[in-house]
């Protein structure tokens, strides 16, 4: 029976959904982490900060993501400093740094994207640099950041398949791991299902999300 | 700002990448020459033969980067005008194709099609390759959509009612002025499209990344090896970016193209 081989091995493939839905949360809010710190510095920072932020960020978007895990696995395994080189750790490093270039460029371009007038505006107003920043440029960023950091997420989310070819034992890792076991087509099928569940629903959501701030512009 | 200080901060903005990666590269010589790095993992790259070795491996990532490249641009065209200009019913498979694929993980499409593929049919390399071209198609022909929505309604208006059928409006009024649009946006998938090239190893495909592998295991060297593959990409996807930099600069009268409705970041390569 069609399904027969996804059912028989739900567990395994329920255990590589949640590794990739956990990988992927945790690796997204590192890199908005990241990017909110390294955006900060390309805007606001002296020209030091500001080039050592654009160094990054070129260097990781412009470098394959295999490699740069591959480099983190290799660097992460012999110093093996009480925390053993565990995949899912080397790959959440790898993930949020790659991702993390990527967050940086959309929430930099969210921060240029408000008219320099309103800060000039705020502040003679009296309001302070903080204040101004707090209360009128990052409201305004925010809306403009959220629907390309989506696309980010929805990206994240796919490039962590990635990660198996570390030994991470997400989605794909499993999938092709039960594919090798019962020779059964079905077993792609069942990886494919799993990403979309994820990636279809986040691009809906971020089409609709586009659309509402558009109006609301 | 006086105008030399005006042109050096824009000649670091525009070449700052090389710039990093030379201080990078000589901070790593200095660090040999220390005794800080082991001279033993990186002597190997001092000799010729190694580049020469991993120059094999770039031709073999050229050649499929550049094939999945120029037949996805071939493949682009039918989707996006399929997607545009079909009615609703008989779009609604392309669209179906063109969601689900951008939906799906690289690696899977190249695991999945090299594991089936008969290898009298296609070698592993081609059918990497063939994973490449329908994910990157799919990417190419919503970006090509985009550029032909941006075209004003009257630019068709216009050609119509000076006598051109609809597909002879479309061939030389429409898309040529999409093609141009969508420029940038091109480069930084081809950006991309280089990246993804390096997970065919992961199929048992030898290009960049697996000759960086036979290199490293013959050495026992991988982090040393895995750093200078990864400054090997970055020049050349760099490089990329400020094509297509340059590109943006010369036409900012017209909106660049974005899929994701981003228009203002820095090219480079997309996610």
């Amino acid at each position: 029976m069609f399904g027969q081989v996804i059912a028989d091995n739900f567990d395994l493939f329920a255990q590589g959904f949640l590794t990739t839905v956990l990988l992927s949360v945790t690796a997204m809010t590192l890199a908005v982490v990241i990017g909110s710190v390294m955006a900060t510095f390309r805007v606001w920072g002296g020209p030091a900060l500001s080039g050592i932020a654009g160094f990054y960020v070129e260097f990781f978007r412009n470098t394959p993501l295999l490699i740069q895990l591959f480099f983190f696995a290799v660097v992460l395994a012999p110093a093996n400093l009480g925390i053993t080189a565990d995949p899912l750790i080397v790959a959440l490093i790898g993930l949020s740094i790659y991702t993390g270039a990527f967050a940086t460029e959309a929430i930099r371009s969210g921060l240029l994207a408000i008219p320099p007038g309103q800060a000039e505006a705020a502040r003679s107003l009296g309001l302070g640099q903080l204040d101004t920043i707090r209360l009128v440029v990052l409201p305004q960023a925010v809306r403009s950041v959220i629907p390309p950091l989506g696309n980010v997420a929805s990206a994240l989310v796919r490039n962590s398949a990635v990660a198996s070819a570390i030994g991470t034992r997400e989605l794909l890792y499993m999938g092709i791991l039960v594919n090798t076991r019962t020779f059964a087509p079905e077993a792609l099928l069942g990886i494919l299902f799993g990403y979309w569940l994820l990636t279809l629903p986040l691009s809906v959501g971020i089409n609709r999300l586009e659309r509402r701030l558009a109006f609301a512009r | 700002m006086s105008a030399v200080a005006h042109r050096s901060v824009g000649l670091a903005r525009a070449l700052g990448g090389y710039l990093g990666l030379a201080v990078i590269l000589a901070l790593v010589l200095v660090l040999v020459a220390t005794g800080v790095l082991s001279e033993r993992r990186w002597a190997p790259f001092s000799d010729i033969r190694v580049w020469r070795f991993l120059g094999e491996g770039l031709w073999v990532t050229v050649q499929i980067g550049a094939t999945a490249l120029v037949v996805s641009l071939v493949l682009a065209v039918p989707l996006a005008l399929a997607r545009t200009g079909l009615p609703g019913p008989l779009r609604w498979p392309v669209i179906a194709w063109i969601e689900l694929v951008r939906a799906t993980p690289v690696l899977a499409l190249i695991l999945g099609i090299t594991l089936y593929m008969p290898r009298d049919w296609l070698s592993p390399m081609w059918s990497a390759t063939l994973a490449l071209t329908i994910y990157t198609s799919a990417v190419l022909a919503e970006i090509l959509r985009a550029g032909i929505l941006s075209i004003p309604r009257g630019e068709i208006d216009a050609a119509r009612s000076l006598g051109l059928s609809y597909p002879l409006a479309m061939w030389l009024v429409i898309l040529p002025q999409a093609f141009r649009r969508m420029m940038p946006a091109l480069v930084s998938q081809l950006i991309t499209l280089v990246k993804d090239t390096s997970l065919a190893s992961i199929a048992a495909v030898s290009e960049l990344a697996g000759y960086a592998r036979s290199t490293h295991s013959f050495y026992g060297n991988p982090a040393e090896t895995y750093f200078l593959v990864a400054c090997i990409y970055f020049v050349i996807n760099y490089t990329l970016s400020r094509i297509a930099r340059r590109l943006e600069s010369g036409r900012a009268q017209e909106p660049p193209v974005a899929i994701g409705g981003v228009v203002d970041q820095a090219p480079g390569g997309s996610i």
